[in-house]
């Protein structure tokens, strides 16, 4: 069998599918479905990998947030009065205390609503913040309650109507103060804990307490262990000592919630995973059912050319020149069910990406949903095209 | 040419026999035509078919050119069938999806080559050269069975079987069909067995084979 022969076989193969055009594209479309399937599933997958990846690429897989219990019965007791009693934990690496809330936003040229963060100046070198104009405050205006507000690149690029505007001294009204902009920090991307820094103005705890949030301003810290490995004896000695300070006597329940970042972290992945391993195996199911629709109008094609097999066989065709035409047909809807199905794949990932759904078109997946698509394509053309191969050429001949 | 000795058939259905074939010895020389006639279910047919080696005998022997058939596998059957044998059938069995001139390629192509030239010789031959393109379909029953002559012809073949040829035609086309299977054994060579109801057509042949209940029962010799 020379290569001429599989050219010819191809031909004659690809004439049989045309000539049932219609019947042909109806099996295909299974197929089609099955393979953009895998790859969309890959590209949702990898979207959400990365979406977590980026919502907690600010974090630290040692940071735990400690704040106030989800139900209100008791108003929190957290305060950066805990501060002395949690640095001495031997274990613990950084405090830092977080006053937030939503307050109107007031510059010369806009209003707005947005979260205004009152926090320690070591907040600055806990999240790594860089600055495209200015900088951060120090110990000096968080002691003197100083009137200094920075801005994240979001609230910047919203309130002034361009990117990194040159506002450094300008005055901004948060709520009903005026503060001086001191700095605006680079676009981050992900959240910090309860807050995302790229939409939050930063202002000396102090200042931000006592001018802008009160007792309105939500609290919690972050705080983190010097190491993964002693997360857990660090939860618990916090624990301890938050007992301590807010003088709760045995029995009484925490007025504080504390929760590691790593866990939540490895828990969204796992989740995200989980969603992932939950999609591909519905892309499986699919093409495991387009495949036994190629199984299927293959048995019906071998039947309704009964004759032609007979034909073919009288006239010197061997059984295995029988098998590989149906198996080459097989192949053939197989291949169009794939290249359209990519088509398909690649479609929907642009039209997802325009509806801002997070996709990421990962190359490998045409390379798995091939290996799939094939080996299910092939696995289930094999039993037709056995079947024809070895039918009984006199009896073929004779059939009507 | 073709050499049969004591060739059995029988079908078993539940285990019981049903003979169809009682031993027969029948030879064919190079060159020769020979009729097989016979009322229905004589055996005819599946003589036709076992020496066509497209069925297998339960028992006896079969030679073509000293080559022992009877024992070959299925795969050595369709050479067998690819090079020495044209089928000529008596509804035509050309493949409905290919045009005439793909019908006539076939089994060139399963043979290893195409044999395009040879294809429109053959087709030019038997006066279908201007429907080359044309499906079965649209083709009448003269113009099928003309096609399927050139078909049989393409390996060039030393036995032409034909079951009927002129059973589903007009006496007309009939006996066109006829001066072309018989130019076969005049020009070309070609050695002939044909299953025919119609006595006319046998005396055409050197030699009248009669079958009944599976055993030869007389064999004329016409004198031409």
């Amino acid at each position: 069998m020379t290569s001429n022969f599989y050219l010819q076989l191809f031909r004659l193969s690809w004439k049989a599918l045309r000539a049932n055009a219609f019947r042909s594209f109806l099996t295909t479309l299974g197929i089609v479905i099955g393979a953009s399937t895998i790859v969309i599933v890959v590209g949702l997958g990898e979207g959400a990998k990365r979406d977590i990846e980026a919502q907690y690429s600010n974090m630290s897989v040692t940071t735990i947030i400690i704040n106030g219990p989800s139900t209100e019965t008791a108003p929190s007791k957290l305060s950066p009065d805990d501060i002395p009693a949690l640095t001495t934990i031997p274990t613990v690496k950084d405090v830092v205390p977080m006053l937030s809330g939503k307050v109107n936003v007031t510059t010369s040229e806009s209003t707005g609503s947005w979260t205004v963060v009152g926090t320690y100046p070591n907040f600055a070198d806990v999240a790594k913040l860089t600055y495209v104009k200015g900088g951060f405050y120090g110990q000096t205006e968080e002691d003197e309650h100083t009137k200094i507000a920075i801005l994240g690149a979001t609230v910047a690029e919203e309130l002034f109507g361009k990117r990194d505007p040159d506002v450094i001294g300008e005055t901004i009204t948060l709520g009903k103060k005026d503060f001086a902009i001191g700095g605006i920090i680079d676009y981050r991307g992900g959240s910090f804990g309860p807050i995302s820094i790229d939409e939050s103005i930063f202002t000396p705890y102090s200042a931000g307490y006592r001018y802008v949030l009160g007792k309105n301003g939500k609290f919690s810290f972050n705080v983190n262990a010097s190491d993964i490995s002693v997360l857990e004896p660090t939860m618990n000695a916090l624990a301890v000592a938050l007992r301590g300070t807010h003088n709760l006597g045995p029995g009484a329940v925490d007025d504080f919630r504390l929760r590691d970042m790593g866990a939540t972290v490895a828990s969204a992945q796992s989740s995200s995973q989980t969603m992932a391993i939950l999609l591909a195996s519905v892309g499986l199911i699919v093409l495991i059912v387009g495949g036994i629709g190629i199984m299927n109008i293959m048995y019906v094609t071998v039947s309704e050319r009964t004759r032609e097999i007979g034909i073919r066989k009288a006239i010197g065709a061997k059984d295995e020149y029988i098998m590989w035409q149906f198996l080459n047909e097989a192949f053939i809807l197989t291949s169009v069910g794939y290249l359209a199905g990519i088509v398909v794949a690649l479609a929907i990932h642009w039209l997802l990406i325009g509806m801002g759904v997070k996709i990421v078109f990962v190359p490998w997946s045409l390379i798995l949903s091939l290996v799939v698509t094939f080996a299910i394509g092939i696995f289930f053309g094999y039993a037709p095209a056995r079947k024809a191969a070895s039918l009984d050429p006199i009896e073929a001949l004779r059939y009507e | 040419m073709i050499k049969l000795k004591d060739i059995t058939k029988s079908y078993y259905i539940k285990d019981v026999e049903y003979p169809i074939l009682k031993g027969i010895d029948l030879e064919v020389k190079s060159g020769e035509f020979v009729a097989l006639m016979g009322p229905s279910g004589s055996g005819k047919s599946t003589l036709l078919n076992i020496i066509g080696a497209l069925d297998k005998p339960t028992k006896g022997q079969y030679w073509i050119n000293e080559q022992a058939v009877a024992t070959l596998d299925s795969g050595k059957l369709a050479e067998i069938r690819n090079t020495y044998i044209g089928f000529i059938f008596q509804n035509f069995q050309l493949i409905p999806t290919l045009s005439t001139f793909e019908n006539v390629l076939l089994p060139s192509f399963y043979a290893g080559q195409e044999q395009r030239d040879k294809a429109k010789e053959l087709l030019t031959r038997v006066g279908m050269a201007d429907r080359l393109e044309n499906k079965p379909n649209e083709l009448s029953g003269g113009q099928r069975q003309r096609v399927a002559i050139a078909r049989a012809l393409i390996n060039n073949p030393e036995l032409i079987l034909a079951d009927e040829p002129t059973g589903n035609l007009d006496s007309k086309n009939g006996a066109e069909i006829m001066q072309l299977i018989l130019s076969l054994q005049k020009k070309d060579k070609k050695t002939i067995l044909m299953v025919t109801h119609d006595p006319q057509i046998a005396k055409l042949a050197n030699r009248i084979v009669h079958l009944k209940d599976g055993v030869v029962v007389k064999a004329i010799k016409n004198d031409k």
